[in-house]
């Protein structure tokens, strides 16, 4: 059977291969084999570096890949070729097809490109005096962690997360995993690599050694060291563990029948699926399929950059230091991203009778209006938060960014909240131009717009002022201590804002039902 | 206890003698099940799901197989009148809603709409809203700047009644049944929707309504499916519930094909159409439809017609507006003629009309046809 099933994988392969007019395929061949080969020249060039810096990227290396290996599948929901439920109709027994399904599961342009790098790792071993079996070893229980894991997260992600799974769902995984994976990158980037490893990351590298992701990559250093056994039953154990779990996960998935009314359920329905079936949640969904298809709120976002730059050429030409500049986008993104939705109202134009028609409260108005700014600004400000840290030279700074964020966006967004059922004003109508003008009668909206920055700014005054002390403190130690007094007070007033500005508003909304009406007829 | 003991004995009575199985004909299967019969329950009681139609169901039904003709609903307020029930049984809370007091004796009477039999009141309401009232609106004036819209309206609704509004254009239809939706405020005067204030109980009373407003956008850029959703679920249906409603509103609306498409691709019968099935995802005591008929096909519109005269007959009640006179006459059992923000007639269509036809009678009221004069030059052709 063992035999049967390599030849299906690799008639699949082939399959998948030929299949022809596969543009995003053949993009997809490409871009991997890119990637492998830049990868690979990169790990040879370890050859030459010290032992420890070339252990250090190894071992670093190789748990990002375990890692990636255990979450990729799941968070792409890509469909498994060979998923272990479709033999569930052929009556096999476990026993014979856990192995043939973990071999089968070997062959596949993936899992090829990751022996290509496993083979330049082993040279790299070699070369620093490691002896081959070693090294070939070490690399082989590399080679099974990742499988295994890859596999295992594919079933669980077709048992657990398939029923839901969808784009959306996918874009927010992706989403997630930017705000974690950026930060993380632009930090490792910032380090000083040039004479050794970077104090940070000799730390974490010493502890991935001993945890499941590292131990593999370890193991030929350990061996040097003594603690060869150590590290070895770490990675064995690991590797047995993981069998372990897929063994549980075929015979689940080859016994279990989904209910069948999981599929069905929930059909077309795209956000509205994603988010829980309350008002709040519907609006949500709503906003979210507006906001991420409706030009006038591109546009709106399109702003936020545009203002960072504005704001920070002209002092760099004047003469202010850039280690200053460098940290000006945080507040100017956060203010921005926290102002966008102060007339969102407006933008449902008439439409906006569902809700008042429908008796919807008015806080959950507000809150699920939140979701599409929260969605498209707390990954925003992940990025320009480390990035604006990194060009400043200094992480010490990094809570107090954070509270400076945290501050400014979230009480702009109460504030938001607030206006938006209060004042608003007339925009382009829905499938207008975004940049088309539209007629006013009355108010223009100025008031509105101001109050809500000023407002924020004003609020966030303590934290801002904290963050200045911080910042251009002369003690290290007292200007770490304002620099976490500084994320707490943030933190503090951001969320405070918030949440009176989303009741307020929710009052608000409720009260002028028929105002906001009169305007949306009237816009 | 607000209605006298052997008033409420009597109209059971007479429900029991009036549903005995041979008194009834053998009704056909409709497809109109899709608004379930109203419970007397409160409105957010969960109302469970309602069965599933037969699909060609829509298309057998014959036009000359109209409903409305053999009139059966003048019939029904009294039988199964859920809002009669209301402070009786399951909300004492209303005791102090104004009743009349007269016993509705004589189920004729109950259709009078204009049942004027006055009672002694509570001190906020001038005029005695009779027993079984799902609609009642007194004094209501609306004004937009120097223009009166709505100008001093007096509207009785009861229940289960299928009431049409016709006027001419800018007659102030669309901003009456607006301020009865909730989605403006009159001026002065006061609402009142099963006996709650739609100012002091807006909440309650706009879970009551189903409204299809005219010429309001919708979120267009959802799917069809999306959208009914939306709607459920904005009026606090679970989403199991919703989603089992959603399917049976397309099948009677024949929307099955076009839920997956974003409704601004819809045409504007269809458009219609699926916000028609929006207002009634949560199953209303009240549908306020403005111009439901407009740019929908006429099979489509019989089938919504069809739709409309069983939640009637169970019960319901619907407040229309329509341009369309003929229309209004065939299906509608009371009927209201707007001019200038005025009701100028108002109660049974055959009271409204007289010995007229109501076009006739329309126009009469209306002021009629004025000699068009000053375009002559529109005689002669330019090319």
């Amino acid at each position: 059977m063992v035999a049967h099933l390599l030849r299906l994988r690799l008639d699949l392969l082939v399959g998948s291969i030929r299949g022809g007019g596969r543009a995003n395929a053949v993009i997809g061949l490409v871009l991997l084999v890119v990637v492998t080969t830049v990868t690979c020249a990169g790990v040879l060039s370890l050859a030459d570096a010290e032992p420890e810096r070339a252990q250090a990227l190894i071992i670093l290396g190789g748990s990002v890949l375990v890692l990636g290996c255990m979450l990729g599948p799941i968070v792409l929901g890509i469909a498994d070729p060979l998923d272990p439920r479709r033999f569930g109709v052929f009556g096999l027994s476990p026993r014979a097809l856990t192995p043939a399904l973990a071999l089968a599961g070997l062959i596949s342009i993936p899992v090829l490109a990751l022996l290509a790098l496993l083979v330049c790792v082993v040279i790299v071993w070699h070369a620093h005096g490691v002896a081959l079996p070693v090294a070939i070893l070490a690399a082989a229980l590399g080679l099974i962690t990742c499988v295994l894991s890859a596999r295992c997260s594919h079933v669980v992600g077709t048992l657990v997360f398939r029923p839901r799974h969808s784009r959306e769902l996918s874009g927010v995984f992706v989403l997630i995993l930017l705000i974690v994976v950026v930060p993380a990158g632009v930090f490792v980037a910032s380090l000083q690599w040039r004479d050794a490893v970077p104090e940070p990351l000799a730390g974490l590298v010493t502890a991935l050694a001993f945890t499941p992701w590292g131990a593999a990559w370890t193991l030929p250093a350990a061996v040097a060291t003594g603690s060869g056994w150590f590290v070895g039953a770490i990675a064995v154990l690991t590797a047995g563990l993981l069998w372990a779990a897929w063994t549980v996960l075929v015979a689940m998935a080859t016994t279990r029948t989904e209910r069948p009314t999981h599929a069905g359920e929930h059909a077309g329905l795209g956000w509205f699926a994603l988010l829980p079936g309350t008002p709040a949640g519907a609006i949500a969904a709503r906003s979210l399929v507006y906001g991420l298809r409706d030009r006038r709120y591109l546009v709106n976002l399109v702003i936020v950059p545009v203002a960072a730059a504005l704001v920070a050429v002209p002092l760099l030409v004047a003469g202010v230091p850039a280690e200053f500049v460098a940290l000006l986008p945080v507040p100017i993104v956060a203010l921005f991203l926290g102002w966008l939705p102060h007339n969102d109202v407006a933008y449902d134009s008439t439409a906006v009778w569902m809700h008042i028609a429908g008796g919807v409260r008015g806080v959950a108005d507000r809150v699920g209006r939140l979701a599409p700014i929260l969605l498209v600004g707390i990954p925003l400000l992940a990025i320009v938060v480390p990035v604006s840290a990194a060009l400043h030279g200094d992480w010490s700074v990094t809570p107090a960014l954070v509270g400076i964020a945290a501050s400014l966006f979230l009480s702009a967004l109460g504030l938001s909240s607030i206006a938006s059922a209060v004042a608003p004003y007339a925009v382009a109508r829905p499938g207008d131009s975004p940049f088309q003008q539209p007629q006013r009668h009355g108010s223009s909206g100025v008031l509105a717009q101001g109050l809500v920055m000023v407002g924020a700014i004003v609020v966030s005054l303590p934290v801002l002022l904290l963050s200045w002390q911080s910042i251009t403190g002369e003690a290290v130690l007292l200007s770490s201590a304002l620099s976490l007094s500084a994320l707490w007070t943030g933190l503090g007033t951001g969320v405070g804002v918030l949440i009176v500005g989303v009741i307020v508003g929710g009052w608000a909304f409720n009260r002028r039902g028929d105002r906001i009406m009169e305007f949306a007829e009237t816009a | 206890m607000a209605l006298p003991r052997d008033d409420h004995g009597i109209t059971v009575g007479a429900v029991e003698e009036r549903f005995t199985p041979d008194a009834l004909p053998p009704k056909p299967p409709l497809p109109l099940s899709v608004v379930p019969p109203r419970p007397p329950l409160p409105p957010d009681v969960e109302i469970p799901p309602v069965p599933p139609l037969p699909a060609s169901a829509v298309v057998d039904h014959p036009i000359t197989d109209d409903p409305i003709t053999d009139d059966p609903i003048t019939d029904d307020p009294i039988t199964d009148d859920p809002i009669t029930d209301d402070p009786t049984t399951d909300e004492p809370d209303l005791a102090d809603v104004p009743v009349s007091g007269e016993p509705v004796a004589d189920e004729s009477d109950v259709d009078a709409v204009v049942a004027e039999e006055s009672a002694p009141e509570a001190i906020v309401e001038p005029v005695p809203e009779p027993a079984g009232t799902a609609l009642a609106l007194r004094g209501v004036v609306k004004q937009f700047g120097d223009t009166r819209a709505v100008d001093g309206i007096d509207l009785t609704i009861p229940t289960g009644a299928f009431y049409g509004i016709v006027g001419p254009n800018g007659a102030g239809k669309t901003t009456t049944l607006s301020m009865i939706a909730g989605l403006l405020t009159p001026d002065r005067g006061s609402i009142r929707v099963g006996g709650h204030d739609a100012r002091t109980e807006s909440a309650r009373v706009k879970r009551m309504l189903g409204v299809l407003p005219d010429r309001l956008r919708t979120f267009d850029r959802l799917t069809g499916r999306q959208l009914l959703y939306y709607y459920g679920v904005l009026r606090g249906l679970k989403p199991v519930v919703v989603e089992t409603r959603i399917v049976d509103l397309a099948r009677a609306f024949d929307l099955t094909d076009s839920l997956g498409r974003p409704v601004s691709d819809y045409s504007a019968g269809m458009t219609k159409k699926v916000m028609l099935a929006g207002a009634m995802i949560h199953s209303p005591r009240v549908l306020v439809l403005d111009e439901p008929f407009e740019a929908v096909d006429p099979v489509s519109s019989d089938v919504i017609l069809e739709i409309l005269t069983d939640y009637v007959s169970h019960g319901g009640t619907v407040v229309l507006s329509s341009h369309s006179i003929g229309l209004i006459e065939r299906v509608c059992t009371q009927v209201a003629v707007l001019v200038g923000g005025q009701v100028l007639a108002e109660g049974d269509v055959d009271e409204v009309r007289g010995e007229l036809s109501l076009e006739q009678r329309f126009f009469q009221l209306a002021g009629g046809l004025v000699d068009v004069e000053g375009v002559e030059w529109l005689h002669t052709f330019s090319d």
